[in-house]
């Protein structure tokens, strides 16, 4: 109950030993230098390793949950959970491990943490955070954000959450995260200076390019559809999960109305009381025995959320990609018309429709001069738009090379991962078994004696 | 392979209305080995032995025969009736082989009787005879007229009150089947009723209905005379052993209808669990097809969820035709014993009511009339028969629950064994591809 399905030991993937950068000198220039590393990460091994904040191997738990209550932005009072981070470094002689760092943050730390990650990686799959409300319950679990059984179950998505950005290759390395784990005041303001919100795109220019793109990676194109179906797919699942959940719980309790009926019974019974009497105990133990059956299951659910969530991340990156080839595009078609605009000019024929050449006809010819000008300053605008066209052009192929080698390590992972769970479920299904079998066979037994 | 002798069967009218796999159709022998019926005699002899093992009744007595696989079944039947007092068999009877008859005023199913006997109230050795419900229930009317100090067993409801059920299907059929086959063996069971004009000719007489016009000829002594108690009588002391068994029979039948509701919240609890499943299933399916190498363990998790909401189907129609008609049936037993009390209550009131008008009379008379002295004797009759049939009836309700709660611990253990079987055996296929990675 305590531990995350998973070892709770996890540590990072061995990254290269180096040294603390100095964290406030080096602050401004480390995050903007940490961006622009990540995604000229095919530019060269060189370049990223400099201002590594990251070392040795490290453990990190989310050991604790508490209630806290205080005041927020509004100054009006309100309750909270907030969450105890422990990272410990592992000496690999002797596996020891220390402790480190030790602080506490609430949910809304880490959607901060996470939602600085989308920006400044958008070619990354940024691992999901466990769900702000619960949803799929079946009628036992509480839908409250206080319950305990919700925030024990959160805790170790935190936990989860904060193991796979350490795991991550590249995310590992961001210093935001690292202050995150060791640098309990002040952090908020920390990343809000980063001015990551003012990076981010906005919903309605993303949605816009999605409409609107014509040629985008198919790829990219195919792995959103997937990522569309999963969402879809998992969703239902969970729902009717907590159906069956709900209806095996119904199942199970009524029998616990057999040991009532059979103690009864057996009062009025000469040799067939005690054999009742017996039997009517196995039914209650096997009534009571679906509470922790159920509650395993609830680990199941918790991984296949996950995942769930991963779909949104799979998606995010893919409209960031229809959104730089969306770009590109008016891009190359803004610099085509000016092309063209100049070369009416410079022939003095008028293929296209200008506002000048409305103008022209209706006040008149413009003088030579004037014209001059204005071809210089469209030749001008091309070279720039030519300049930027290919800075685009490198950026977007970069992007969808990183971010493809992001996915197939996405799908690796979550090939296994998912192999893991279903495992899992099978071995919960198979322990429930033989539980009923135990219970139904002491049962017999004691009826035999009647 | 030995056999019997040869039977000739009377012709049994239209076809069987159930799909039978055996080569000899016409015989519900699938059933008869996998649950509660006796094989019937042709069965044993067709078959060739060691196939399966003959499963015996709950506390039944199955139809001997010369076969080879009834040594076995002699020494089963010895091992269960061991409450019969070692008295050595000498009366079989079967119910088995429904048959629908479509006839222009009505349709109705018959089933065939099978009488084995040596006793000599049976001219012949055997009988092989067809009967209606409304046979069975004439025979339990006549049985409570002429013996009415004895417990007659109860009959399986005569109509459906759920309304839903079909009274044509398979299932209904083999329900009613299996307690007619019950009540008749019951019958045959108990020393005194087994000898019953009545029950005799119900198993003999070709034409059962130009018996029925007979009227009441048969009717016992006893029997006329009881049946002229008029109520009314107030009781004065209930002899202890049958004040208890009145108390008794009414806790017990709360108890039994506790249950009664409790197993049909379970199996309906049950179904709604299966519907669940039956969607649960699938979509693991419809997931698959999204996936590359995930796509087989996902289909195997499909495959898996579907066995096991098959044999959940089972469990559900199990509990439904087994244990459900057998527990309303006891409910039953208890009523009719319940009355039986009732009237014999009556029959001590009169008892009493008569010795003190003697005795109120005041005369010098030392003898006591003879009709109070026949009264006394009436009353002690039905004491000890009562007595006698309450013993059997506590004995065989304890064989028969215990039978019947095991029988639903088994059916429980074999369906998370099936379950068991299905999980347990993807594994391998969930694991094995992790490794070939």
């Amino acid at each position: 109950m305590e531990q995350a399905p998973r070892d709770p030991e996890r540590q990072l993937q061995p990254a290269p030993l180096e040294p603390l950068g100095h964290p406030d000198a080096g602050l401004q220039a480390a995050v903007s230098e940490e961006a622009e590393g990540a995604r000229d990460e095919g530019s060269g091994e060189g370049t990223m390793t400099e201002n590594n904040f990251w070392l040795k191997k490290i453990e990190i738990n989310v050991s604790e949950a508490e209630k806290r209550t205080g005041r927020n932005a509004m100054n009006m009072q309100e309750t909270y959970t907030a969450y105890l981070i422990e990272t410990r470094s592992v000496e690999h002689t002797d596996g020891q491990s220390v402790l480190t760092d030790s602080l506490w943050r609430r949910y809304s730390e880490f959607e901060l943490l996470r939602n600085y990650l989308l920006v400044y990686y958008p070619h990354i799959v940024v691992p999901p955070l466990p769900e702000k409300r619960a949803e799929f319950v079946w009628h036992k679990l509480s839908a409250d954000n206080m319950d305990p059984d919700f925030v024990e179950r959160r805790r170790i998505g935190l936990e989860n959450f904060l193991l796979r950005v350490a795991s991550h290759p590249i995310l590992c390395r961001d210093k935001i995260f690292y202050l995150f784990l060791t640098q309990e005041g002040n952090w908020k303001e920390t990343v809000n200076e980063t001015g990551f919100q003012l990076k981010a795109d906005s919903r309605l220019k993303a949605l816009n390019a999605t409409f609107r793109v014509k040629n985008p990676d198919k790829r990219f194109t195919e792995l959103k559809h997937y990522s569309d179906e999963l969402q879809s797919v998992i969703s239902h699942l969970l729902r009717v999960r907590a159906r069956v959940a709900d209806r095996l719980y119904g199942v199970y309790k009524v029998h616990g109305n057999y040991g009532r009926v059979f103690s009864e019974w057996s009062a009025i019974e000469k040799e067939m009381g005690d054999g009742l009497q017996s039997a009517g105990h196995h039914m209650d133990v096997y009534a009571s025995s679906i509470d922790d059956i159920l509650e395993d299951e609830e680990h199941y659910a918790d991984q296949l959320k996950e995942y769930l969530f991963y779909a949104e991340a799979l998606r995010a990156v893919c409209r960031k990609h229809e959104l730089m080839q969306y770009d590109l595009e008016m891009a190359a078609q803004d610099l085509a018309s000016k092309k063209q605009q100049c070369e009416e000019l410079a022939t003095g024929t008028v293929r296209t429709f200008s506002l000048k050449g409305m103008t022209t006809k209706l006040f008149g010819q413009e003088t030579p001069e004037q014209r001059e000008a204005r071809i210089k300053v469209l030749e001008e605008q091309i070279s720039e738009g030519e300049q930027q066209l290919k800075s685009k052009n490198l950026e977007g192929r970069e992007f969808v090379k990183n971010a493809w080698a992001d996915i197939e390590r996405f799908k690796e992972q979550k090939n296994h991962d998912l192999k893991e769970a279903l495992i899992s479920y099978a071995v919960m299904q198979i322990s429930m078994c033989k539980k009923g079998i135990q219970v139904w066979t002491n049962a017999k037994e004691c009826f035999s004696k009647m | 392979m030995s056999g019997g002798p040869p039977k000739g069967l009377p012709s049994t009218g239209p076809h069987s209305l159930l799909d039978m796999p055996h080569p000899l159709a016409g015989s519900s022998s699938e059933e008869a080995v996998g649950g509660d019926s006796t094989p019937s005699p042709d069965l044993l002899m067709a078959r060739s032995f060691g196939d399966k093992d003959l499963i015996l009744p709950n506390g039944g007595t199955p139809a001997g025969t010369s076969s080879p696989a009834s040594s076995s079944s002699l020494l089963n039947r010895l091992q269960l009736d061991d409450d019969i007092d070692g008295e050595t068999r000498d009366l079989f009877v079967t119910v088995d082989d429904p048959k629908k008859h479509v006839c222009t005023m009505e349709t109705y199913i018959t089933y065939r009787i099978t009488t084995k006997s040596t006793r000599v109230e049976f001219d012949l050795p055997e009988y092989s005879v067809r009967r209606r419900y409304q046979d069975f229930d004439w025979l339990r009317n006549k049985l409570e007229e002429s013996q009415p100090t004895h417990l007659i067993p109860p009959l399986p409801e005569k109509f459906v009150v759920k309304g839903v059920v079909d009274r044509f299907s398979e299932e209904f059929v083999e329900t009613r089947r299996k307690a007619l086959d019950k009540f008749l063996k019951r019958i045959t069971d108990h020393p005194v009723l087994s000898f019953n004009e009545h029950f005799n000719v119900f198993l003999t007489a070709k034409d059962l209905n130009a018996y029925k016009k007979q009227g009441m000829a048969l009717l016992t002594r006893v029997g006329e005379s009881v049946k002229h108690v008029t109520g009314g009588y107030k009781l004065r002391s209930r002899p202890l052993e049958f004040a208890a068994v009145g108390d008794y029979l009414d806790t017990f039948a709360l108890k039994l209808g506790t249950i009664d509701r409790i197993a049909q919240r379970i199996i309906k609890e049950e179904i709604e669990y299966l519907v669940e499943l039956r969607e649960y299933g699938p979509v693991y399916s419809t997931w698959s097809a999204l996936e590359g190498e995930l796509t087989e363990p996902l289909e195997g998790v499909s495959a898996c969820i579907g066995n096991c909401s098959t044999a959940l189907e089972e469990l559900t129609d199990d509990m439904t035709e087994d244990f459900l008609p057998v527990l309303r049936e006891y409910i039953l037993y208890s009523d009719s014993m319940k009355s039986v009390l009732k009237k014999r209550d009556q029959v001590q009131a009169e008892y009493e009511a008569k010795l003190e008008a003697v005795a109120l009379r005041k005369e010098d008379r030392p003898k006591v009339p003879a009709d109070v002295e026949r009264c006394q004797d009436r009353m002690e009759c039905f004491n000890a028969d009562l007595k006698a049939d309450m013993e059997r009836w506590q004995n065989n309700k304890r064989q028969d629950f215990r039978q019947l709660l095991m029988g639903m611990a088994d059916k429980n253990i074999q369906y998370y064994e099936k379950c068991l079987m299905a999980w347990e055996s993807i594994i391998p296929l969930l694991q094995e591809k992790q490794e070939a990675k």
